[in-house]
């Protein structure tokens, strides 16, 4: 199979090899990944609120995400880049564990909530925002996105209890 | 050594054996937890950035004040809850670790600079020229990062 042999290759790698031999690199990477993890949720729970219809600090809908996006994406490649070394380290367990490739799901139906929101109900920003609550468009998008991310975020905890190899 | 027998005795209970039996009591509390240090995170980060002069200045530090400094406190009882039912399911984890305590007093040190240099802003909407905001927003930013390394090297110490 050749999606089994990628993965033992990635095992294989000298930066694998090095974080599963290094007591401290996990850990050290593990702990960017939550930081990353809870900088991606905490801004993007203020947007999804507002889009719900809870008042933020500001007034402006469109603001607010010009706002607190850019920290959102930074988080969110500093999370990717994180995981990514994580899964390195025991890429075929990673691979086969149904929490880590249900979490891969759930992170792609966030991306396609969040870009169906951007050609949809935030191409017409301009009309409701200032407006308590929102469209129901941009509403339906706040509460997929708040359901989406704390799935994320619940998988991934529960993949630390059932990876198949530990070391 | 009080602390180890405390342990001893608190991983004996039948309610740590309970929390430990039941196995998905201990992630789903976990996430909890994991998902109540977002919402201190991301209330820490708009707030202390606007008060450092980064974020929304367009906005009374006040304002924005009011709007995060409630989510931290709610969001601080929930991390209390979820962090003792974690300590009683797993004492040895935590009660001897020097990791867990360095935690627990670096979330002291949070809450009281919180408190003293914070709360007085949400009845100050505005002016805060009297506090040195900006330092202080920096050195609390640090003193969270720090919160979450230790939060997850306490499971490998």
């Amino acid at each position: 199979m050749s999606l089994e042999t990628t993965l033992q290759q990635i095992y294989d790698l000298p930066i694998s090899a090095s974080i599963r031999e290094n007591v401290n690199a996990f850990p050290l990477i593990e702990s960017l990944h939550v930081l990353a993890i809870t900088l991606v949720f905490g801004t993007i729970l203020i947007v999804d609120l507002r889009l719900v219809g809870f008042a933020s600090h500001r007034r402006s809908a469109d603001k607010l995400i010009r706002e607190l996006l850019p920290y959102t994406w930074v988080a969110f490649v500093l999370a990717v880049i994180t995981g990514a070394l994580l899964f390195s380290s025991n890429a075929p367990a990673y691979a086969n564990n149904p929490e880590f490739q249900l979490k891969l799901l759930a992170i792609a139906a966030a991306g396609l909530n969040m870009a169906i929101f951007h050609t949809t109900a935030h191409r017409r920003i301009a009309d409701w925002d200032l407006d308590l609550p929102p469209p129901a468009a941009a509403r339906i998008s706040g509460f997929l996105s708040l359901g989406l991310w704390t799935l994320v975020i619940v998988l991934g905890r529960w993949i630390g209890f059932t990876l198949d190899v530990l070391f | 050594m009080y602390m180890q027998s405390f342990g001893e005795w608190l991983y004996e209970t039948p309610i740590s054996t309970m929390f430990r039996d039941i196995t998905w009591i201990i992630p789903a509390v976990q996430s909890t937890h994991l998902l109540a240090i977002a919402v201190v995170i991301g209330s820490a980060l708009v707030m202390e950035l606007r008060l450092a002069g980064v974020l929304a200045t367009d906005e009374p530090a006040g304002t924005v004040v009011q709007r995060y400094l409630p989510w931290i406190w709610r969001a601080l009882v929930v991390l209390l809850l979820t962090g003792t039912l974690l300590v009683v399911a797993e004492p040895a984890r935590t009660l001897g670790n020097t990791i867990f305590w360095t935690k627990m007093a670096l979330v002291l040190v949070a809450f009281v600079l919180t408190l003293v240099f914070r709360r007085p802003l949400l009845r100050a909407p505005g002016g805060h020229a009297a506090i040195p905001a900006k330092p202080i927003a920096w050195l609390m930013l640090l003193i969270w990062v720090v919160v979450i390394f230790c939060g997850r090297f306490i499971a490998y110490t």
